[in-house]
């Protein structure tokens, strides 16, 4: 009841590959929530799912008391779930500003008729989409390059403008896709700060996937570890860290020799983790 | 429950004051109208006869390549059919101007313009029922928007083009099926159900004898019109939404944008102007043949679209412009125009590939990226052209 994103037991396969199966999360309020795992774990097909671009084709998503499992992603993101994209898409012809207007989009009514004539309402409403976007860089300190073409930004400016306008959107939980890739430790550093002042500024609940361990142990407050499409763990950033699945999904067996057999036995092992950590 | 929404809570509206109001939003359509007077009483003359045809030739490819623009440069959904709504649009303008004169006043020919003050006026009934069959043309051609735009997008890139280039092709049969003519206001008169069912526009012997109303003044005012909306459409939310299903349908999706509904605005948008654009021309004196609809006749458009910039009005205008005239200069390699139109596309593909002037409007083109974002201020630029 308290929590806010409610994921139980979404799955998808393509073909014979099952990306995700059986994947289950619960962030209440205000929660910073890590979402891990080695490369090609299915951690952004999680986010695919979560948000509309694919449709599970098992289990349910509840945000907020509403499901919104097989809805198209507009509407997704109208019921409050926002992302960012690992590669990143911003409206690159577009202006920074125009970039975080778009994402004001959902919250006004669009009148094709209003906005031939300039109304009074489309002129009001036009003008307070501009006061907002521009508050919203003005949070992220872009707001010197609001008339820049997005596609013109520097690297780290284009990750922290996706963000924004993420956030634009008004979402109640925020899912950001590596928003730490190819920055560097400085840039770490304030993105961290960042994603912590949004959360509490804007009291959402943040979903991030990360492949940056320093980041995630130190502002995510709950991990969820994927390898092969399935959870292997669930806890605390201390309780992922001494976990012997997570460390051999991370750096292999003990022993070469034994890599098939952890194959075939991680799997079968992995089901049952999910259960042992789930209580955290 | 502190947490979501304080944002934009936050954020008051401050409507604007009807001082405000009248200057961005009255006074533009203003300068249009007065501008299309000038055009009528001050440009129309100095062109002469022939420099004035050409020049309303210009101003309605201007709304061809316009409304055009919103859905290939916009949208960017590429549409082959442009002409196809034309076509639709100008043969029931054409209908109504011309049964319509049958019926009302007995016969085809132009009505006598009123002087007032020495100033001959073009505005008569008659203009009255050019401008209704325009309406109505359009009004047409947006149905049709809606009818080939829903189940084409479900349709990217080529298989769009190859939809939109049937649609085109099929309004040119359609016509060239049409039932015969009716010359005298008698045979009209006696005209039996099954022949008006026939839609009695000429077949392929076109459409012939439609009185000549489409006067500078009314050129230039729907021409300027056009684009008067349609900057304000890009100056506007559901202008960025077009564009950012161009930049990325996926991004465009994750923040909250409608495709369908937005592709479908785009079409019949495009589909209505476009036919507008054809109940003028059907009324300038150029002779309603199905051809008008078919293939070589959306290329065109397109033509003017891309050189101009997708996505730039001022653009299109511009390349319309220069379309319309050039031809006019290189008359007597008529034949060679196609080569000249694919000759001149290869080279700006080269130079610029953008267009003229890409994604922004001419006088945006001196700083440093986009408009900027003045959002509802300076807007009056519209009537400039």
């Amino acid at each position: 009841m308290s929590n806010l994103l409610d994921v139980a037991g979404i799955g998808i396969s393509f073909g014979g590959l099952k990306a995700v199966q059986n994947f289950s999360l619960s962030m209440p309020k205000g929660c910073l929530y890590g979402l891990i795992g080695p490369n090609g774990a299915g951690k952004t097909t999680v986010f695919n799912l979560l948000t509309g671009v694919y449709r599970a084709q098992t289990g349910t998503i509840t945000l907020d008391g509403v499901r919104v499992e097989g809805l198209p992603p507009h509407q997704i993101a109208a019921a409050g779930l926002s992302r960012t994209f690992q590669n990143i898409r911003l409206f690159g012809d577009l202006t920074v500003l125009d970039n975080v207007k778009l994402a004001c989009h959902l919250r006004g009514s669009h009148s094709m008729l209003a906005t031939m004539l300039r109304t009074a309402g489309f002129q009001a409403q036009e003008g307070a989409i501009t006061a907002r976007a521009m508050d919203m860089l003005g949070v992220f300190g872009l707001e010197r390059l609001a008339g820049e073409q997005a596609r013109n930004l520097p690297y780290g400016d284009q990750r922290r403008l996706e963000i924004c306008r993420a956030l634009a959107t008004e979402p109640k939980v925020l899912l950001l896709d590596e928003p730490a890739a190819g920055m560097n430790p400085s840039e770490k550093k304030s993105l961290a700060e960042t994603i912590r002042q949004i959360r509490e500024r804007f009291g959402l609940a943040v979903l991030l996937i990360e492949h940056d361990m320093g980041l995630v142990m130190e502002i995510c407050q709950q991990i969820t570890v994927l390898d092969h499409g399935e959870v292997i763990a669930v806890g605390t950033p201390e309780q992922v860290q001494s976990n012997p699945k997570v460390i051999e999904a991370y750096l292999g067996a003990a022993e070469p020799a034994a890599a098939d057999a952890v194959e075939a036995g991680g799997a079968a092992a992995a089901s049952s983790a999910g259960g042992a950590h789930g209580a955290a | 429950m502190a947490a979501t929404g304080a944002l934009g809570a936050s954020i008051p509206k401050h409507r604007p004051s009807s001082e405000q109001l009248l200057r961005t939003a009255v006074l533009p359509w203003f300068v249009v109208l007065v501008l299309a007077v000038l055009a009528q009483i001050v440009l129309q003359p100095l062109l002469g006869e022939y420099g004035a045809k050409v020049a309303r030739q210009a101003g309605i490819f201007i709304i061809a390549a316009v409304s055009l623009n919103v859905v290939n440069g916009f949208t960017g959904q590429f549409s082959m059919g442009h002409a196809g709504f034309m076509a639709v649009g100008g043969y029931v303008a054409a209908f109504t101007t011309y049964y319509g004169s049958m019926v009302l006043y007995g016969s085809a020919d132009k009505l006598a313009y009123p002087v007032v003050a020495g100033v001959t006026l073009p505005l008569t009934t008659g203009h009255l029922l050019m401008l209704a069959g325009i309406a109505l043309g359009g009004c047409v051609a947006a149905v049709l928007g809606l009818l080939v735009g829903l189940p084409s997008l479900r349709l990217r890139g080529d298989y769009l083009a190859i939809v939109t280039l049937g649609f085109g092709e099929i309004v040119r049969v359609l016509l060239e099926l049409s039932g015969p003519q009716m010359f005298t206001a008698a045979e009209v008169k006696d005209a039996t159900v099954k022949q008006w069912l026939s839609f009695p526009v000429g077949g392929s012997l076109g459409f012939s004898g439609i009185p000549t109303y489409a006067d500078a003044f009314w050129v230039f005012l729907l021409a300027a019109g056009t684009c008067l909306i349609a900057y304000r459409i890009k100056q506007s939310s559901s202008g960025r939404a077009f564009l950012s299903i161009r930049e990325d349908e996926i991004a465009a999706r994750a923040m909250g944008i409608n495709l369908t509904a937005y592709k479908v605005r785009a079409f019949v948008f495009a589909a209505f102007f476009g036919g507008v654009a054809g109940g003028l021309l059907v009324h300038s004196g150029v002779p309603s043949q199905p051809s008008i609809a078919g293939f070589q006749a959306s290329f065109e458009i397109i033509i003017m679209v891309v050189l101009g910039g997708l996505g730039s009005i001022s653009g299109a205008v511009l390349a319309a412009i220069i379309l319309s005239v050039l031809p006019e200069m290189l008359r007597n390699l008529a034949e060679f125009r196609l080569i000249l139109y694919a000759l001149l596309l290869i080279v700006m593909m080269l130079v610029r590939p953008k267009g003229l002037f890409g994604v922004r409007e001419v006088w945006e083109l001196g700083r440093g990226g986009g408009s900027g974002g003045g959002g509802g201020g300076s807007v009056s630029g519209g009537g400039g052209r």
